[in-house]
């Protein structure tokens, strides 16, 4: 007798950690025949909003696209506007932006950290690295007054300067990590369980990787050496050493362990960033944000977030409202087609873990 | 950088002589194309001339002009510049090429154009919805959607959560208590 496929439907309530989405998947027994991204439930039109707002106004929205990573989408919109306007950044505020993206980065892979396990059901790694990420949530407080959404790298630079002895105490905080991610080694990577799960599971073809766009870790764990910070420096990463980890295996494996390079690095660059940092001016006078003119034309900014590139294409028509700006978020490409591509022939019971894997962050598709 | 620019610039004019050109500095390079050459106008920056990575596709409403604009963001990863190809299409007749047979990833993107600015491809095999449901108004990210008029007509407050109230005056009045004097020189 024909088995017949049945239609399961993952979400919409957070599959994983992603943000609210669902994925339709026909099933035969265990194993997925077919897979279709469906969105829709988050739709906030911000970029419409922002045709209504001046230029700062408009900022405040940006750092809403992406819950767990709001800094990069910050560090977008400021530079997108310097670009459009002329506008020269003092070395310090670059100085001060890199350290606030590299620990906004390192604080999405705790978050990564906690998502990939539970979509395994391993929830002590997430209830230690949610636990850690809140030493970082602590030092962006000081910094900027808010936890998770920050509105601190604005348009000619930073919005205050760091308070004092505010770089001890990131020091401190990121000797306290380092320790700790040996803990995670510990926990995690040493896991046979976690092995099992995620050697030769969602395995993403290579001659998939032109074609669906991908970025960022999914990249790099397919063994190619690409990153934002290092094709097309911005502020002041072409001034620090770190290195641009990879892994051959293309599979959730792979992708953790360049995730978990990747916050060492991070480490590595903030303490340069630290050691570097020049004294000065942190951010350049702009003019009044009710009457600012941005000079007419049109940019595409683009930064590595943790998931991979972001980029945002901003018109001016030399008024005080945005003409257009328009996101494009890692996971607009890897959650939609990539997805659909590589789910059929994976176990049902794998969807949220390939999900977090390729770093799918729902609020960024709809926008 | 200028070198490896004017190399593409003269390779693109050979092949695509109508694609007008402007200047920019740094990594940036920028051409217009009529909206028919498309297709093998992206085909062959990532085919020979290393544009394989199609960041996105951004798109405008110039409502002044009667024009929509779409502008395909490329990379080329081996000499790490960034192409911007403008096209524009007639706001009455708003149709365009697919492109999701050069980069699968398009389709998405033009899923959200299709949705958000009605423009329609008519060769691109996808589901009918995207992000908006049930939506039966004009495309929303035309410049003449008016967002404020939508939600009004769409939208109502519940008795008692009507906008605009002054919060001390309406406090005061539920509670029955009087607004201190040094608090209202701050009411309406």
């Amino acid at each position: 007798m024909r088995e017949k496929a049945t239609t399961l439907y993952l979400g919409p309530q957070h599959p994983g950690i992603t943000g609210n989405m669902m994925v339709r998947l026909k099933v035969m027994g265990d194993t997925i025949v077919s897979a279709q991204t469906e969105v829709g439930y988050l739709h906030r039109a911000f970029e419409k909003l922002q045709e209504r707002r001046n230029w700062l106004n408009s900022f405040t929205l940006m750092c809403r696209f992406c819950v767990p990573e709001t800094d990069p989408m910050e560090n977008l919109y400021a530079r997108a506007v310097e670009s459009l306007d002329n506008i020269e950044v003092p070395e310090r505020a670059k100085y001060i932006r890199v350290m606030v993206l590299e620990l906004a980065r390192i604080a999405t892979q705790l978050m990564w950290y906690a998502g990939q396990n539970g979509s395994l059901g391993l929830y002590t790694m997430g209830q230690w690295s949610i636990g850690d990420r809140d030493y970082i949530l602590d030092l962006f407080e000081q910094l900027t007054g808010g936890r998770v959404y920050h509105m601190y790298q604005w348009p000619g630079g930073v919005r205050r300067d760091l308070p004092e002895g505010f770089e001890g105490k990131v020091l401190r905080t990121l000797d306290y990590l380092e320790k700790r991610l040996k803990d995670y080694d510990d926990l995690m990577f040493s896991n046979s369980i976690f092995q099992k799960r995620t050697q030769g599971v969602g395995y993403v073809p290579k001659e998939s990787i032109i074609e669906h766009g991908v970025v960022g870790p999914v990249l790099r764990g397919a063994g190619i050496r690409s990153d934002i910070r290092i094709d097309e420096p911005y502020e002041v990463y072409d001034k620090l050493d770190f290195e641009i980890p990879t892994q051959e295996g293309s599979d959730i494996w792979a992708r953790a362990l360049v995730r978990r390079a990747e916050v060492h690095q991070s480490i590595r660059i903030i303490r340069q960033v630290l050691d570097q940092m020049p004294k000065g001016e942190f951010n350049t006078s702009i003019p009044n944000p009710m009457k600012w003119r941005v000079k007419a034309g049109d940019t595409y900014v683009r930064a590595e977030s943790a998931r991979g590139e972001v980029g945002y294409y901003a018109v001016s028509d030399g008024t005080i409202h945005p003409r257009r700006m328009h996101l494009r978020g890692a996971a607009y490409v890897h959650a939609i087609t990539l997805l659909e591509n590589i789910l059929p022939g994976q176990n049902v019971a794998d969807v949220s873990a390939i999900m977090n894997s390729l770093g799918t962050c729902a609020p960024e598709i709809e926008r | 950088m200028k070198e490896i620019k004017d190399k593409m610039i003269a390779q693109i004019n050979a092949a695509f002589p109508e694609a007008v050109n402007k200047a920019y500095d740094g990594n940036r390079l920028d051409f217009t194309v009529h909206k028919d050459a498309i297709p093998g106008f992206l085909s062959h920056m990532k085919d020979q001339l290393g544009f394989r990575h199609l960041s996105h596709i951004a798109y405008v409403d110039w409502i002044e002009e009667n024009e929509f604009e779409l502008v395909y963001l490329l990379w080329s990863p081996t000499d790490k510049v960034k192409l911007f190809v403008h096209t524009r299409i007639d706001r009455e007749n708003p149709v365009m090429h697919n492109i999701d047979m050069i980069w699968r990833q398009a389709n998405t993107y033009q899923r959200e154009i299709k949705e958000m600015l009605g423009i329609d491809f008519p060769d691109m095999v996808a589901p009918d919805e995207f992000i908006l449901e049930d939506w039966d108004d004009i495309p929303p990210f035309r410049r003449d959607f008016d967002t404020l008029e939508y939600v009004n007509r769409t939208f109502w407050h519940r008795p008692g959560r009507e906008d605009a109230q002054d919060v001390r005056e309406t406090i005061s009045k539920r509670s029955g208590e009087e607004i201190p004097d040094f608090a209202k020189k701050y009411s309406r």
